[in-house]
């Protein structure tokens, strides 16, 4: 196992791409918090300043909508805060996404010499032009293809679930050379104003995320676990601590947590802290030993008539 | 709270200077229409305002009552300002909130001790419910407003209805055309040795204006030893400390969730404040 995953395994709680990861004041709160590793903002190859506000509301309690539509500094504007993570000694992934394969490459690759410990590819957001990669097994092979060649840090395939089938995708990163998946990316949605009967989102829809979707995510890890053979990172509405054993048991290696870190940076230490108290309370040594654990059951295949 | 943005009459427009005006509505059909509890707002919190097709921005609130009024005093500085202007009595616009913690009023307030209050132009907005607190409670206070020139003052009719003109509430300009000639922060540094030397205590000032203006006062404040509290204004995609955009460095500390109002604690240890802030992008800009 290599260095990156080992760290993982011993600390499988992940900050996920997206929720404050703009600086690396944020990413090292939460790193303090327990985190075993950050994953940063997405970062593409230029300044990009994204969609207009409102681009995330919550809409439920503990459930957002969000079109933020890529904003991020550009590369070489967040090398310092690569940088700065890294000399904080915090296990930093960077979230990377580009406008063809040569500069998902050359993202990929500065992130990389400025120290990150793993990129994770972000093939999937809903609301942006990317996300034809993940609906398209071909161009998800290729694309991953690709920069993995360039790469000696283990490459992530972040997945969207707004696809027909995200097995065949999963299978198609793994077989490019994948070295793990996250599960899922946000929930294609839309919230309409009745008063204005407009879209809110300036966008006009966004992806979900939050509570409401972690069931989906679940499902979608349940269903993953049976095909990939690689880690598979569950990522979808963890709030509690019950939420992340449910990853575990239906087959992730580590959990990643986002939305939830809206109320406080402590959010992730309450979530790490009552998982744990699960593993103490059904005598478990660490997470590993549950990993998968909800497989064993034969589940009702055909209805009663 | 209002998570959602939800559409709200305005009831009634201030004009308090050539590009300033106060937009008041009032949120009872909301709070009863989504059932959504209700909580008074605190001086400093603040609005994600929403005008439709154009852009969602932070804004202070300037007012609040019983009634449930709320006021927002918008400036015309960009697109959506512009835009919020030009609107009119019935016209509609998109709230949500408030949001971020408010200022906080020390619990003690001794004899001879006195609070001072600075805004700079449009600064004084928030400014404005924590001063009427602040005479609710009977706080001795000062307010001194900075402003570039004459035609700029704002809220001056209103102050004086409760405060004396040169003795409890100063205007500065810039350029001399009315009370004093020159900055806030000059006149503010003055007027605290006149305090000091008639034997006053000052033992809070709370502030909101262009970020340099307060980082000059907190200054101040720090060779006084005086506690300090700054309204700050960050880009912001959320209001609710998911996008990262207003976190300082290097604490983390979200200028919309744990701030917008921050004290001289935690200004003490930021090495963005008065320095830094970051665009829509996420990219670090000098001030």
């Amino acid at each position: 196992m290599s260095e990156f995953f080992k760290k993982i395994a011993e600390k499988p709680f992940i900050l996920a791409s997206g929720i404050l990861g703009v600086s690396y004041s944020s990413m090292k709160r939460i790193f303090e918090g327990g985190a075993g590793a950050v994953v940063t903002k997405s970062i593409g190859p230029i300044l990009r300043k994204g969609y207009k506000n409102p681009s995330i509301i919550e809409i439920l309690p503990g459930t957002f909508i969000n079109s933020v539509g890529l904003a991020n500094p550009g590369i070489d504007n967040f090398i310092s805060e690569i940088k700065e993570l890294k000399q904080n000694n915090i296990t930093t992934i960077v979230s990377v996404f580009g406008d063809s394969i040569e500069t998902y490459t050359q993202v990929a690759v500065k992130a990389q010499d400025a120290g990150a410990d793993a990129i994770e590819l972000n093939i999937s957001c809903p609301h942006a032009e990317i996300s034809i990669i993940c609906q398209n097994k071909q161009l998800t092979y290729e694309y991953v293809v690709a920069v993995k060649k360039e790469l000696k840090i283990p490459l992530i395939v972040k997945l969207s679930p707004n696809v027909t089938d995200i097995g065949e995708i999963a299978l198609s990163a793994e077989k490019a050379g994948a070295d793990a998946i996250t599960a899922i990316n946000t929930v294609n949605a839309m919230v309409i104003d009745i008063e204005t009967q407009r879209p809110i989102l300036s966008h006009g829809s966004g992806g979900l995320s939050g509570k409401a979707i972690h069931p989906i995510a679940v499902k979608k890890m349940f269903d993953l676990y049976k095909i990939v053979r690689i880690p598979i990172f569950g990522c979808g509405g963890v709030f509690t601590g019950e939420d992340a054993i449910e990853f575990f048991l239906a087959g992730a290696s580590a959990v990643q947590i986002g939305s939830a870190l809206y109320q406080d940076y402590n959010a992730i230490t309450n979530i790490i802290n009552s998982a744990k108290k699960y593993l103490e309370v059904h005598n478990y040594k660490s997470f590993s030993d549950i990993v998968g654990n909800a497989h064993k059951f034969e589940t009702q295949e055909a209805p009663d008539f | 709270m209002i998570k959602k943005p939800r559409m709200v009459q305005i009831s009634e427009i201030v004009q308090e200077s050539k590009d300033v005006k106060t937009f008041t509505f009032n949120i009872k059909s909301i709070l009863s229409n989504y059932s959504i509890q209700y909580q008074d707002p605190t001086p400093g919190e603040f609005l994600m305002v929403w005008v439709p097709g154009i852009d969602e921005i932070p804004m202070s609130l300037s007012g609040f009552n019983n009634n449930k009024d709320w006021s927002i005093t918008v400036k015309e500085v960009g697109e959506c300002t512009e835009m919020l202007f030009n609107l009119e009595k019935s016209d509609l616009v998109g709230i949500r909130g408030p949001f971020g913690n408010g200022f906080q009023i020390p619990e003690f307030n001794f004899n001879n001790q006195l609070n001072i209050v600075v805004g700079g132009g449009i600064g004084m907005a928030p400014l404005i419910p924590l001063i009427s607190e602040l005479i609710k409670l009977k706080i001795k206070i000062i307010v001194i407003e900075g402003v570039k020139s004459k035609e700029e003052i704002i809220f001056k009719k209103y102050l004086k209805n409760y405060l004396i003109e040169n003795e409890t509430f100063y205007i500065s300009t810039d350029d001399g055309s009315y009370g004093y000639k020159g900055f806030a922060t000059d006149l503010f540094n003055s007027i605290i040795e006149k305090e000091i030397e008639k034997g006053n205590k000052i033992n809070q000032v709370y502030s909101c204006g262009p970020e340099q203006m307060m980082y000059e006062l907190f200054h101040i404040c720090e060779k006084f030893n005086i506690s300090f509290q700054g309204s700050l204004e960050r880009m912001m995609r959320c209001g609710f400390g998911m996008c990262g955009l207003c976190v300082l460095d290097p604490s983390g500390i979200r200028v919309c969730r744990e701030g917008p109002i921050l004290d001289s604690k935690i200004l003490r240890t930021c090495t963005d404040f008065g320095k830094y802030n970051r665009d829509f992008s996420g990219k670090k800009n000098t001030i």
